[in-house]
């Protein structure tokens, strides 16, 4: 395909457009919120009112504002509207025809929205999923075709280093570097991974770009692979996401028809395809190793590194594995250059992050703001703070790998190193909000139960210190524990951190460690043998 | 815990004249799966999702003749098997009901959803009604903590739950499980990739 066909098919999917668009969010939140109905109730209102040629009703992905679904935007006023139902439908299509209607509707200005800032969320919720000349018309897959016609590999790999982009798994490695590192590597063959075994506890924003904008990850791997110099790339999808894995079949599928994908994509020299690998319900395939042990047909086991994946990978070759996010930047940064990229966010972290926010916020929902924005403008401005009117007690970022953030930690910005130095990390991008009802010795201990049910059992620290930690932490809780044992919690946490074979077991004592930090006290109040205030703590064995 | 040796296997290894894997299913696996490996063993787990697709669970006859198709030990096709938790070594009902187990279901009142299943199915977490309709099971994080509490029901999802919207879910499911489908995927069947 060329380029002035690529702009045809662009062309004739924005001219079947009609001139006022009702974009209604088909993403799960919405959905579950009856919006498939009253996509069914707009479609038969436009028909009987004979404005078919007018108006035109379409299913799109995320709209982001989750807790006021079902969502629909109209174009081109881009008005929001919020909560509607069926019996809204009638009044709505009046009101974009001229009308007026009481629908509930959003303020564009509402920080919620007016604080976001999109790259790997830009196509959410303007195109149809479902059809990949929706994201050609929204200039998708011309970032690949000027790569393969007129870039050489080393030029894109420079531009990805250029851009400061750095993994957004969770670590935070600059992408353009483990790129590089791949493609110097002497190999005949040579492998892209998209790590989208999306596993933390309160983290959806992968499904999300899976669900709402799937070509964006295919036409991110093609630049990889290209760059590097891979003919191949799998998708490595849990099983948990059903609808993100018909969504990438279906866009696999189309992008092959269309030429996107296969021999000689836009008549190049280039060969790729993309595979889809399916997990099966083991969350320690989201580490690196793990997961391509898992490709490989074997149990889902990390192994030490070095070697690293970039020098032996999947069948002992190189091997590129990046999260879906950081494949989803990879267009945007592509076609609008690597300093349009580095001019947003901070020194040391570019670009944006998506965040999910849940919990006890009032909120919840997707927002993708720039790297150095406070937890504080995330949290109370635009998650708008705690539901019915509470307080924010903590804020855990980067699941069970994480940290507890106090809120008197929230004007901290968000970016790789600020968030380690207050004891959690950037993690994938999950963020739960709790409230003063949450106690902390809790959330500590559900996040080593989930470690400990998780751990794969290949090394002794972590298979067995998960255990010792969450029966520590169970025996504190249930009013048993005693101040040796926390200083026992504190030497598992070292042990563990120190010798465990990867990130699982490394990280595993996050929770433990920032709730022991920030909120000691609550520990220390159930403890047998605690004197706080002088009195005999209100543990359950002094009350019965 | 994956390193939990439990039996989840089906204790009776029944055998049958018939195989599991039959020419039509080794076809799938041998013109749409092995050109994507260079190894035969990597084609292990799409192996066992095919398997677990066809019969709902995986029977140890099945996974013998997997791994002879695939010139592997048995021993490690069981091994494998046993590592993942989405694989049934032992049958499992019609309707799978998974509820969400995770932080933010959690701190939504998702054990009241599976005390509801509970209740009204008379079976505890991992067991199956005696008709053999339904399974429940608690899963890990299913990525919609925005719209918690929520819980997966084969492969469809269902946000937003209270108890009374779970058991109306659970009165309506169709007979055969194959007309339970996701109502946001819109492409035709034989349009799959």
């Amino acid at each position: 395909m060329e380029l002035p066909e690529l702009h045809q098919i662009a062309e004739k999917e924005r001219a079947s457009q009609k001139p006022i668009r009702l974009r209604i969010c088909v993403a799960a939140g919405c959905q579950s919120s009856g919006s498939l109905a009253v996509k069914k109730k707009l479609e038969d209102t436009v028909k009987e009112a004979g404005l078919s040629d007018k108006v035109q009703v379409v299913g799109v992905g995320c709209l982001k504002m989750c807790s006021q679904g079902p969502l629909v935007q109209a174009d081109p006023t881009q008005t929001l509207y919020a909560k509607v139902d069926e019996t809204q439908a009638a009044g709505l299509v009046g009101a974009v025809n001229g009308g007026h209607c009481h629908c509930a509707t959003v303020d564009p200005n509402d920080p919620f929205l007016a604080h976001q800032f999109s790259i790997v969320l830009e196509n959410s919720g303007l195109i149809d999923p479902e059809r990949i000349e929706s994201y050609i018309a929204a200039e998708g897959y011309e970032g690949l075709y000027h790569v393969l016609r007129e870039k050489t590999p080393t030029e894109i790999v420079e531009t990805v280093i250029k851009s400061g982009l750095r993994g957004r798994g969770g670590a935070g490695y600059p992408t353009g570097l483990k790129w590089a590192l791949v493609a110097k590597m002497q190999s005949p063959r040579k492998f892209v991974v998209c790590n989208a075994d999306e596993g933390d506890p309160g983290a959806f924003m992968d499904r999300s770009v899976l669900e709402s904008d799937p070509h964006r990850i295919l036409e991110g791997m093609a630049i990889a692979g290209y760059a590097i110099g891979a003919t191949q790339g799998y998708i490595y999808v849990r099983g948990e996401y059903p609808l993100a894995i018909k969504r990438l079949q279906g866009a696999i599928r189309q992008a092959k028809r269309l030429g996107m994908l296969g021999g000689h994509i836009f008549e190049s020299p280039f060969d790729f395809n993309i595979d889809l690998r399916i997990g099966a319900g083991a969350f320690v395939c989201g580490e690196e190793t793990a997961l391509m042990a898992s490709i490989e047909g074997r149990r889902g086991q990390p192994r030490p590194r070095p070697p690293f994946p970039a020098e032996s990978g999947l069948w002992g070759q190189p091997t590129l594995i990046n999260n879906v996010e950081t494949f989803a930047n990879i267009p945007t940064l592509i076609r609008k250059g690597a300093d349009w990229f580095s001019a947003i966010g901070t020194e040391k972290s570019k670009g944006t992050k998506v965040f999910a926010l849940a919990g006890k916020i009032t909120n919840t929902g997707l927002i993708e703001v720039p790297m150095g924005t406070t937890l504080r403008r995330i949290v109370e401005e635009m998650g708008g703070g705690v539901e019915n009117g509470g307080t924010v007690k903590a804020v855990q970022t980067g699941g069970p790998s994480g940290g507890c953030i106090p809120a008197d930690k929230l004007d901290t910005p968000v970016d790789y190193e600020s968030l380690a130095a207050i004891g959690s990390i950037m993690g994938s991008g999950g963020m739960i909000v709790m409230d003063q009802s949450t106690n902390m010795v809790d959330v500590a201990r559900f996040f080593m139960e989930f470690c400990m049910d998780e751990s794969c059992g290949k090394c002794a620290p972590c298979r067995a210190g998960t255990v010792q930690m969450y029966r520590l932490l169970s025996k504190i809780r249930e009013g048993r524990g005693t101040q040796q044992d926390i200083d026992m919690l504190n030497g598992l946490c070292d042990l563990l951190r120190n010798t465990s074979l990867c990130g699982l077991g490394q990280t595993a004592p996050n929770p433990t460690l920032s709730t022991l930090r920030y909120f000691r006290h609550e520990y220390e109040q159930l403890l047998t043998d605690s004197t706080v205030n002088g009195q005999l703590p209100k543990h359950p064995a002094n009350t019965t | 815990m994956a390193w939990i040796a439990e039996n989840r296997r089906d204790p009776q290894v029944k055998t049958s004249d018939t195989p599991y894997l039959t020419d039509a299913l080794k076809a799938v696996l041998r013109d749409r799966y092995f050109p994507r490996y260079p190894t035969k063993r990597a084609v292990l787990l799409p192996a066992l999702h095919l398997i677990q697709h066809t019969y709902d669970w995986i029977p140890t006859q099945a996974l013998q003749e997997v791994a002879e198709f695939l010139e592997i030990a048995p021993a490690e096709a069981l091994d494998t098997a046993t590592f993942y938790e989405e694989y049934w070594l032992k049958p499992k009902g019609k309707y799978l009901i998974g509820v969400c187990r995770s932080l933010a279901c959690e701190l939504c009142q998702s054990a009241k959803l599976t005390d509801t299943v509970r209740r009204k199915l008379g079976i505890e977490v991992g067991q199956t009604t005696t008709d053999g309709r339904f399974t429940l099971i608690e899963m890990e994080c299913l990525g919609s903590c925005g719209s918690a509490p929520v819980a997966l029901t084969n492969e469809v999802l269902q946000e937003n739950l209270t108890p009374e919207k779970l058991e109306k879910l659970i009165d309506s499911l169709p007979a055969d499980p194959h007309d339970f489908k996701d109502p946001g995927i819109t492409w035709p069947e034989d349009d799959k990739h």
